[in-house]
């Protein structure tokens, strides 16, 4: 009688639990779960001339594993993972850096403290696209208001292409505006672990004649070490999804730098070179190269894990 | 006067004074919007101060614009950003309630696939997910904009923490008072955690609002759901050199957004910090 009781009790308990989590998982599995498997099998087809373009998904003609023996041999993939390589040495050190120095600034007793936080911090909750608008006319040649100052300090180079035309200054500049913009986020992470060091450690330091650079150095830094490694690792998967950004300044471009007996653009990165070849219609390479860059995620995290684990 | 409080004030005048110029020119490129924005026609590309007569004669245009109506962009990207914040704050309130209450067949498994698929970067979810929606038909539609986003994994996470630290005794005593399940989570679970559930609520409204990708995705050009982000894209295709009107639809986007943080800082920050200190 108790045994039954308990059972009644443990399938209702199973059916409540489910209904809660009905909505939530079904749009899971459907949109979150699914797709990872969708995407292997389009990524082993191909939108053909025989294809039916009202009906494209379900009419798509099985490849086997072609799109990936083409992705192999396919320069501007290749390229796009070097430029996706080196967005990431832009950005993420510089991000981490300047969040890091914010946060330490910010954490003096000084007046106004809150104020400059909302002020940093604002900046990485603001519409990136639009953010990427207003850089390009910050960085647009004759008129935008960087080449006018570097023109005005000797340096006249950007007045007649600006500086996002030029294959040496585009990438940096796309980074420059994402730095400013993303660092406030470091920040408010890196304040709330700095406030979370008891004062009694730096005061300890400060017996034993610690410096202000030895405080920083043997301190603070290991001590926010875990936020250090957390911003690496949503910084690396932000690269690989940068997409935004330059779609909204550079398109990829400019078109000039050649790489494997190809013109390369030399903003494109992988997430963008995904873009283009969805809007060109051909889901199945497109599929393709999203299971590649899904697999580099995974090594990445993988030893981001490793080195974590080992630091521990 | 001795030396250590003069040292004292040196340091302070020149903190203050570094911090100072990193929030200008962290702020410069909103504020140099904001000055393009009301300027006249013609000279936004000019370092002058040939202003707009009237002032906000350019929002009014873009506000009006019959090709590119950003009244109508503004209104849609409301109705998607308050909807799918809604959305996804009650699903995720009542699967984290299962998650942090109650035992269930396949939980650890379940979890696991939440948190491996939280890895994931959101690129790689364009080709198949474009796949599914049309063939639902969900093209040019509301739901294809929102519903494949409000399963936000990071948001159930955060609620089930709080959700567990609810003390049993206040669920088991409302069920001898004969509470129902849903009374439970309605009159119980709700309340308490509604500060975490604004946090989950405003984060996806941002998220929404400055989505870019997925919109332009799901929309064709001449959707008449487009968003702001959108359909400032367009607009620009368009009016590339005429930068007072596309700043002033860019201020649409950023105003508001903008508005909404500095009133409610304090949720989005504990809800980003939370996510950090986890890991």
């Amino acid at each position: 009688m108790k045994i039954s009781s308990r059972n009644t009790k443990n399938i209702r308990n199973n059916v409540a639990a489910y209904l809660f989590l009905f909505p939530f998982l079904a749009v899971f599995f459907t949109f979150l779960a699914y797709p990872v498997i969708y995407s292997l099998i389009l990524s082993l087809h191909k939108v053909s001339w025989s294809t039916n373009l009202y009906n494209v998904f379900s009419d798509m003609k099985f490849v086997g594993l072609d799109n990936y023996i083409a992705l192999l041999q396919d320069s501007h993939f290749w390229w796009s993972l070097v430029v996706t390589a080196y967005y990431a040495i832009l950005t993420i050190p510089f991000t981490i850096f300047l969040g890091l120095i914010l946060a330490i600034l910010l954490n003096n007793k000084l007046p106004g403290v809150s104020l400059f936080r909302s002020a940093y911090f604002l900046p990485s909750v603001l519409d990136m696209l639009v953010v990427g608008v207003i850089w390009t006319l910050l960085y647009s040649p004759h008129f935008g208001i960087l080449p006018n100052i570097l023109n005005s300090v000797g340096y006249s180079n950007f007045m007649d292409n600006g500086i996002l035309a030029s294959p040496r200054t585009a990438l940096p500049g796309v980074a420059l505006a994402m730095v400013l913009r993303g660092a406030g986020f470091g920040m408010i992470l890196f304040l709330s672990a700095i406030q979370n060091i008891p004062v009694s450690v730096y005061e300890a330091a400060d017996i034993d004649g610690a410096n202000a650079w030895q405080k920083l150095i043997y301190i603070t830094i290991p001590l926010v070490k875990p936020i250090i490694l957390f911003l690496v690792i949503m910084g690396t998967i932000a690269s690989l999804n940068a997409f935004t950004e330059i779609y909204a300044m550079t398109q990829g471009g400019p078109y000039v730098v050649e790489f494997m007996g190809k013109i390369q653009g030399a903003t494109r990165l992988s997430g963008y070179y995904l873009f283009e070849k969805w809007e060109a219609m051909k889901f199945g390479y497109a599929a393709a190269v999203s299971y590649v860059l899904l697999l580099i995620t995974l090594v990445i995290s993988l030893i981001n894990a490793r080195l974590m684990g080992k630091r521990d | 006067m001795d030396v250590k409080k003069i040292r004292e004030r040196i340091k302070k005048i020149l903190l203050l004074t570094m911090l100072s110029v990193g929030a200008i020119l962290m702020l410069f490129p909103f504020f140099w919007m904001l000055f393009v924005a009301v300027k006249a026609e013609g000279h936004g590309f000019k370092l002058d101060f040939v202003m707009a007569a009237p002032l906000f004669k350019n929002f009014a245009a873009v506000w009006n614009n019959t090709a590119f109506p950003f009244s109508r962009f503004f209104m849609n990207s409301l109705f998607v950003a308050t909807s799918g914040a809604f959305m996804t704050a009650l699903f995720c309130s009542m699967g984290a309630y299962a998650f942090a209450k109650k035992n269930f067949v396949f939980k650890e498994v379940i979890f696991w696939m939440l948190l491996s698929t939280l890895m994931i970067p959101g690129m790689m979810y364009m080709v198949p997910q474009f796949a599914l929606v049309t063939q639902f038909g969900w093209i040019n539609t509301y739901k294809g904009m929102i519903i494949p986003h409000v399963a936000n994994i990071f948001g159930l996470f955060l609620l089930r923490q709080h959700m567990e630290t609810i003390p049993d005794a206040l669920i088991s005593s409302a069920e001898i008072d004969g509470a129902n399940e849903w009374q439970i989570f309605r009159h119980i679970i709700v309340p308490l955690s509604m500060p975490i559930i604004t946090t989950v609520f405003l984060l996806t409204f941002l998220f929404q609002w400055t989505n870019f990708l997925w919109q332009l995705v799901v929309n064709t050009p001449d959707s008449l759901k487009l968003t702001l982000p959108v359909g400032l894209a367009l607009f620009r295709g368009q009016y590339s050199t005429q930068w007072t009107l596309l700043m002033a639809a860019s201020a649409f986007s950023i105003i508001p957004i903008a508005v909404l943080f500095l009133a409610l800082q304090r949720f989005f920050i504990e809800g980003l910090t939370a996510g950090a200190v986890k890991e």
